[in-house]
């Protein structure tokens, strides 16, 4: 292989761009490409279809699962094209032979569903790598560029599929329309029963054909691609360079040598006398402590000494070194010492971690607190639901043990009482008699509350006041309590006003019930 | 608070209130005597009957649904029909239809037996919702439209219907415009021991194999006095307060949580059509508080509908109610 006569330019690309180089490559060439493989394959296929006749969908498993086979040949021929050496369709299929053994059945299983297939065969055929040497060699070369052989592979499939779908649709369209309205579609879902193998076949033959056009292109872009990481990786586009260098420039070191040769031809040899009287005019010094601490030179108004202690201050001092001092805040680290300047990057990096921690920790409390705060708020929202089930859970209370104030919307606290009430219901009869016998019924109440602790609540209406009070021992009181609800019914509801004289045997009996027994 | 405007009331108003109710009040003593053990339930169907609303009873089978309505039928001098409902009744089973005649060559009317007083429709939810609704007209408008006529029907006019809760299979649950139409919804339930008792000493001594006699009730009242007593029921004076009350009740289902659909207007109405008549019954003369509670129960059971998480935990509808009813404060006055 020699860089210098590639036919191509040899510099550093980007993936895209090698691709690119792979498709003018495979432009270039494409003539022998095609012919060459399709004087592979087809023989291959047509031999396969001859063995499998009625396994049409084996045979272009099969012919599919050979593909990497059949792509040594254009490598070849390719990796010949690109440094000059042409090469006939002949030769190429005379040697092919060759490639075919190498690493048949690696090539065919494992490495079989590999999407970097085309950028990894140069590899083995051209380096000739195999086992521990080929996967290290591989492992340098996919460390860049290997997204760009998938996606070869992968657009490459898809690619397939579009031409052969096209070409499908193609040969649909010649099909003339009577006899397509003729054709029985649901014969095609079962071809085997129906004697239309060579449909399947047929097909087949579209895929081949398909592959003749895509495959060289694929070879060839997975070589380009292979062939610009080589040039990164081994700095080809550098050496190009020396090369050129080296051949402009042989011309002229070829002329230096010769004259520097003319040149020591032509000096005289030298005098006889000065090789043997040197030694004896001018013996050498005794030998003596040599270097800087030699006595003679410490002797010296300047000693080495002192030059050393000059060098060293001058060497301590700008532009040899630069000392500045820099302030910095550092988060939690006030404990640690200075670190040097290599390590306070690192440095900077901790105290990142540690402000990132601390802003969790922050996040957590206020996530914590949001969880309580809204489960408060629901469980306040829904106090009334809650309310519903809790209350059938727990036990009443057998008696409410608070009062209400408030009965029928009438004050019936002790306090807000008059202290004497028949006194204040008669004085009040001739303006207001409702309000004369409300007070009535609202004093009995407060009685029947305070004194007798009757579990009033309410939503009691008067008839079971009424009820309620009958359990009481004392019956003079509930009769009295009825002739009042009666009454006071009678007004409020009936708007039936009782006669006076009935207001005042109420409240006589008011005074012989309550001012003699219980206090008012 | 409303001052009340204390007019004495007329004597003869008071007369005919008097006579009313104890008209009312034979009559339930009748039917006491023929039903025996299901007073609450009687008092709530004769409540229905002053108000001129629709009943629909619930209850195990064997506790005199049937029996109940066919003793008012008997006690009152009016025409009786029963329905049986079944799968396959259709709604002009119930209106009736036109027939051809051919002696005559024309098309005759020939009214269906909702064409009367009281019409028990017996296991009522056993009909499908067709044939429910062709008894949403006349349960409301108290008139059939039969061939492009609207045709009235007697006065007064009661449905009684009665449905079984324990089986499930096979029946079609009313609609809820249906329900709201029944102004009340009584549970009829297992007689005490006593009663019991005295049941069963009656019925083995009776005539009739299984059940209760009601031929020996003889019939109290005539169609036109039921609808004077009713008229007398509906002029009961109801003060503000308790008309209030009776609103306030029914509201406070449409809000209360663990209901999903509260009662509608037509529950107020109910309330207070109720409360009337069953002071009349009560032979009180005017509405007391007390009457509209006692009629909370039957006129909301029915018109509300719990949410599922209550239905799921097996709360009933009456117990929600008390809950409302127990928390509704009392008029204030």
């Amino acid at each position: 292989m020699r860089l210098t006569e590639s036919q191509a330019v040899i510099r550093p690309r980007s993936p895209w761009e090698a691709l690119d180089l792979g498709v003018r490559l495979a432009r270039e060439h494409l003539r022998v490409l095609m012919i060459s493989w399709a004087l592979l394959t087809l023989p291959v296929l047509a031999l396969l279809t001859a063995a499998l006749w009625n396994y049409p969908s084996v045979v272009i498993l099969v012919f599919w699962w050979l593909k990497p086979l059949f792509e040594r040949l254009p490598l070849h021929i390719l990796s010949r094209a690109l440094f000059g050496e042409t090469i006939t369709v002949r030769q190429a299929l005379t040697v092919y032979p060759q490639f075919l053994k190498v690493q048949l059945l690696s090539s065919l299983l494992w490495r079989r569903f590999t999407p970097k297939r085309s950028f990894l065969l140069p590899v083995q055929q051209l380096e000739g790598l195999s086992g521990a040497t080929r996967q290290a060699r591989v492992r340098i070369l996919t460390q860049e560029n290997t997204q760009a052989a998938s996606w070869l592979t992968i657009v490459g499939a898809h690619i397939e599929m579009a031409l052969y779908v096209g070409l499908l649709g193609l040969i649909y369209l010649f099909i003339p329309s009577q006899i397509v309205e003729q054709l029985d579609w649901l014969k095609l879902i079962d071809v085997e029963a129906h004697g239309l193998l060579w449909i399947e076949h047929l097909t087949n033959l579209l895929y081949a054909l398909v592959l003749l056009v895509w495959e060289p292109v694929y070879v060839a872009c997975g070589f380009s691609l292979y062939l610009n990481r080589r040039t990164a990786l081994e700095a080809w586009d550098i050496e190009l360079v020396f090369r050129r260098l080296r051949q402009r420039l042989m011309g002229a070191v070829h002329l230096l040598v010769l004259v520097g040769v003319v040149g020591m031809l032509l000096l005289p040899p030298p005098a006889l006398a000065e090789e043997i009287t040197a030694p004896a005019m001018c013996p050498l010094p005794p030998q003596e402590v040599a270097g800087p601490d030699a006595p003679h030179l410490l002797n010296q108004p300047l000693n080495s000494q002192v030059a050393r202690q000059h060098m060293s201050a001058i060497l301590a001092s700008p532009p040899f070194k630069n000392e500045h001092t820099q302030l910095q805040w550092h988060v939690g680290q006030q404990g640690k010492d200075k670190k040097s300047s290599a390590e306070s990057q690192g440095m900077h990096w901790r105290d990142l971690e540690v402000l990132l921690a601390h802003a969790a920790r922050f996040l957590e409390v206020l996530l914590w607190t949001l969880l309580v705060l809204g489960t408060g708020l629901l469980i306040w929202r829904y106090r009334v639901w809650l309310k519903l089930f809790t209350r059938r859970t727990t036990a009443k209370p057998t008696s409410p043990i608070d009062t209400p104030h408030q009965l029928f919307g009438l004050e019936v606290a002790p306090n807000s009482l008059p202290d004497d009430i028949p006194g204040e219901a008669e004085r009040l009869w001739h303006q207001e008699p409702r309000k004369a016998l409300g007070l009535l019924y609202r004093g009995l109440l407060s009685h029947l509350l305070h004194d007798f602790h009757l579990p009033l609540k309410e939503a009691h209406t008067e008839g079971e006041i009424l009820e309620l009070s009958k359990s009481m021992p004392r019956a003079d009181i509930v009769d009295y309590l009825h002739n009042v609800t009666m009454q006071w019914q009678r007004l409020a509801y009936g708007h039936q006003m009782p006669t006076q004289e009935t207001l005042k045997a109420l409240c006589h009996q008011w005074r012989i019930l309550f001012n003699s027994q219980v206090p008012a | 608070m409303t001052e009340p405007t204390v007019t004495p009331t007329p004597p003869d108003h008071s007369a005919q209130r008097h006579r009313a109710s104890s008209l009312a009040q034979s009559l339930r003593q009748a039917l006491n005597k023929a039903l025996i053990g299901q007073s609450a339930v009687i008092d709530d169907v004769l409540t229905a009957l002053l108000a001129g609303g629709h009943v629909l009873i619930e209850g195990a089978p064997g506790l005199g649904k049937t029996l109940l309505v066919r003793a008012l039928a008997r006690c009152f001098e009016g025409s009786f029909a029963r329905i049986q409902f079944t799968p396959d009744l259709m709604p002009s089973d119930i209106t009736g239809h036109a027939i051809y005649d051919l002696a005559t060559e024309q098309f005759k009317l020939r009214k269906g037996p909702a064409f009367t007083h009281l019409l028990l429709a017996d296991e009522i939810n056993r009909a499908p919702a067709k044939t429910q609704a062709a008894l949403l007209e006349v349960m409301q408008e108290r008139q059939i439209t039969l061939e492009g006529r609207a045709l009235p029907v007697p006065q007064p006019f009661m449905v009684l219907a009665t449905q079984n809760p324990i089986e499930q299979e096979g029946t079609y649950p009313l609609p809820e415009a249906e329900l709201d139409r029944f102004m009340f919804k009584l549970y009829i339930d297992y007689p005490g021991e006593e009663d019991e008792r005295a049941l069963v000493r009656q019925v083995t001594r009776s005539t009739r194999s299984d059940m209760l006699d009601v031929t020996p009730l003889r019939p109290l009242l005539q169609a036109k006095e039921i609808m004077a007593i009713q008229k007398i029921a509906a002029d009961l004076p109801v003060d503000d307060q308790v008309l209030d009350y009776a609103v306030r009740l029914a509201r406070s289902t449409r809000n209360w949580p663990g209901i999903m659909l509260g009662a509608g207007p037509r529950a107020s109405i109910a309330l207070l059509r109720g409360a009337r008549a069953r002071a009349l019954l009560r032979g009180g003369e005017f509405v007391l508080p007390d009457d509209v509670k006692l009629c909370a129960l039957p006129v909301l059971r029915h018109r509300i509908r719990l949410s599922a998480e209550l239905e799921i935990d097996g709360v009933t509808v009456d117990q929600v109610l008390r809950q409302i009813i127990d928390q509704s404060p009392a008029p204030r006055l």
